[in-house]
């Protein structure tokens, strides 16, 4: 009887490592996972942050102005600005 | 019977051991052979560490740990509209192992073939040192360079990524910003600030900081603004140097502050070069007649007098061996009004000399002229101050002589002067600040403003030129000699005008310094700063004012004018 409570305990006990083994595997892996996704995620917004400057490069003042210009574009004059009362009447009909 | 017995008893009992004894052999055989294994590891482990002990060359070397790659990672650096203007990126830093370079000169040929910045012997004598398992080559490489050696396939190189500041506007406030080290360490400016607070955390990778972005009270469309009008101010009066401002007088906020040359925050390596240093905060200067808007401040303030008080200014002013004569000598006595419309100095002279010595001190003091201004951006230069403060000294300084000063404080001192409460200029937006402490009685700020836009407005101002049409400018010009071998220069002079729009109810106060202009072709002669910083400062007044929502006013014009409005030509 001893015996058989024995070889179910050694069974049960192999089991048990072999489920701990693939749990600690398992968890490994995904740790790997994370740690890839981490740094994958970290490329990514350091990609982003050179999108960013990249962006801010090319929208800076210097280089828009004479694009700008050349549309003919410029700061806006003072004999731009009207009165509310001056600006012609809203015609409802359009 | 009995004995029978008791020898059958003796005969069980020895058969029961002998049966235990059997049954206990393995288990005693078992537990030698356990015991006998450990041992056996025992001594293997025993002989190992005798092997290893007795060995003469050991494999292994004991590195001292050298600091490998330690950065700081910034927070990133904004204007008050969130447009970027510092941020950290990723990029590759070269470094050496130099025990796996097998060929020494092959790797520092073809390394500084492809970095030609590289200093060939500097490269040459990290990796001669082989007792060393890690050397910097490069930092900060373009992904191109990094390509490029990484394709080279030597042994003994390798890259780490870490963060380096960049700066996407280029040169666009560069000196408010200051510069980084290479290791991403401020240096100047207010990225010094940040360390200085705490706002930088070291990093070993490319880690970029979490934390929020520091909120500048820059505006990019006012600093673009008016670095080009300095710019273009430069060429124009063919100008060694130009240093501008626009200042929110509500809160001290500085939305614009440039200083030509400019310097680049990602050459830290120029800021060494003189030329380059900030003129608004690094530098101090004698900076002329703008100065009489103080002392005439100080007489109103004083009640010592009036703007219709009268001076006799019709002969020059002796004072011991000195003698303080005006450009253009009035035939008449000029009442203080008058006085600073005509920017007489014997007049502000003779104003100082009423007032006094202690007196002009005090005053000066209290606008904070006599100590170095602190903002983020650092300390600004410290003022200096005349040695012996003396009657001939009260006078100089009364124009704006024998007192040196940095520029952003004397602006920081006008606008105290013009709203009558003390400004504490700031590169930061929307800081919660204590409630603006009064300096001069709202008379005498209300008199100051009055005499600012009448110089711009009245045909004898010198500040006329400084009128941009429909935003109600004022102001005052300054034209100063620049201190040189054996003297003051005549003709080397640093020309300024400091002003404020609209002057109905100023919000903006500007300044505009030009170094050492010189005479246009086909213009009035002359090197005033009615004649130069003046219009500067119109065509400055005239591109931001709609950027910051400042209505313009045009009198004797209700209609709007008629046909297609060409932007181009307006601009032009």
């Amino acid at each position: 009887m001893l015996r058989i409570v024995n070889l179910v305990l050694m069974l049960l006990t192999l089991v048990a490592v072999f489920a701990l083994y693939t749990i600690k595997y398992d968890a490994r892996q995904r740790e790997a996972r994370v740690q890839m996704q981490e740094r994958d995620l970290e490329k990514l917004e350091n990609y982003v942050a050179v999108l960013v400057a990249e962006r801010a490069h090319l929208a800076r003042p210097k280089a828009l102005e004479p694009l700008a210009r050349g549309l003919g574009l410029g700061p806006i004059a003072p004999r731009q600005y009207l009165r509310l009362e001056a600006a012609p009447a809203a015609d409802p009909g359009r | 019977m009995r004995v029978l017995n008791a020898s059958a008893d003796r005969t069980r009992h020895a058969l029961r051991r002998d049966a235990v004894a059997a049954s206990l052999r393995p288990i005693r055989r078992r537990t030698l052979l356990t015991l006998a294994v450990l041992f056996a590891c025992f001594v293997a482990v025993a002989v190992q560490l005798l092997r290893l002990g007795l060995r003469a060359e050991a494999d292994l070397h004991l590195n001292l740990a050298e600091p490998i790659g330690q950065s700081w990672s910034r927070p990133d650096i904004v204007d008050r509209h969130g447009q970027l203007l510092a941020t950290d990126v990723a990029s590759h830093s070269l470094y050496a192992d130099p025990q796996l370079v097998l060929d020494l000169d092959e790797v520092v040929e073809k390394v500084t073939g492809v970095l030609s910045s590289l200093d060939h012997a500097e490269v040459r004598r990290a990796l001669a040192d082989r007792s060393r398992r890690f050397a910097w080559i490069a930092r900060g490489l373009t992904p191109r360079q990094a390509q490029l050696i990484h394709d080279l396939g030597l042994p003994g190189l390798a890259f780490r990524t870490e963060l380096k500041r960049v700066y996407p506007l280029g040169l666009l406030a560069g000196h408010v910003l200051g510069t980084v080290n290479v290791d991403n360490k401020g240096l100047t400016g207010l990225e010094r600030w940040l360390d200085e607070m705490g706002k930088v955390e070291a990093v070993q990778g490319p880690d970029r900081s979490e934390k929020p972005p520091l909120r500048l009270s820059l505006d990019v469309g006012v600093q673009h603004a008016l670095g080009e009008e300095l710019d273009d101010a430069v060429r124009r009066y063919s100008a060694t140097g130009a240093a501008g401002l626009v200042l929110d007088l509500t809160c001290g906020e500085i939305l614009a502050a440039a200083s030509l040359p400019g310097a680049d925050p990602a050459r830290p390596a120029d800021w060494l070069d003189l030329r380059y240093a900030d003129k608004l905060m690094a530098g101090s200067f004698e900076l002329g007649s703008v100065f009489k808007t103080l002392t005439v401040a100080m007489a109103l303030e004083t009640g010592l007098a009036d703007l219709d008080t009268l001076y006799d200014v019709r002969r020059p002013l002796t004072i011991g061996a000195h003698t303080i004569t005006d450009l253009h000598p009035s035939a008449r006595p000029l009442s203080v009004r008058d006085i600073f419309l005509h920017s007489s100095n014997v007049g502000a002279g003779l104003i100082a000399l009423e007032i006094g010595a202690d007196r002009q001190r005090q005053f000066l003091g209290s606008l904070g002229l006599l100590e170095p201004l602190r903002t983020e951006a650092g300390l600004s230069a410290t003022p200096q101050l005349p040695k012996h403060w003396g009657r001939i000294e009260t006078v100089t300084i009364s124009y704006g002589h024998g007192l040196a000063v940095a520029p952003l404080q004397l602006a920081a001192a006008m606008a105290a002067a013009i709203t009558g409460a003390a400004v504490s200029p700031t590169f930061l937006a929307g800081e919660v600040r204590p409630e603006a402490k009064p300096l001069l009685a709202p008379a005498t700020s209300a008199r100051i403003r009055e005499i600012w836009r009448l110089n711009v407005t009245s045909p004898v101002g010198t500040g006329r030129k400084a009128d941009a049409e429909g935003y109600r400018v004022g102001g005052k010009t300054g034209t100063a000699e620049m201190p040189g071998r054996g003297g003051y220069q005549a003709k080397a002079v640093i020309s300024s005008f400091i002003g404020a729009f609209p002057m109905d109810r100023p919000n903006y106060l500007t300044l505009v310094m030009l170094f050492e202009p010189e005479p246009v072709a086909g213009l009035a002669p002359g090197i005033t700063a009615g004649l130069n910083a003046a219009p500067t400062t119109a065509r400055i007044v005239h591109r931001i004012a709609p950027v910051l929502g400042v209505l313009p006013r045009l009198i004797g014009r209700s209609e709007p004018q008629q046909g297609p409005f060409d932007a181009l030509s307006a601009a032009q």
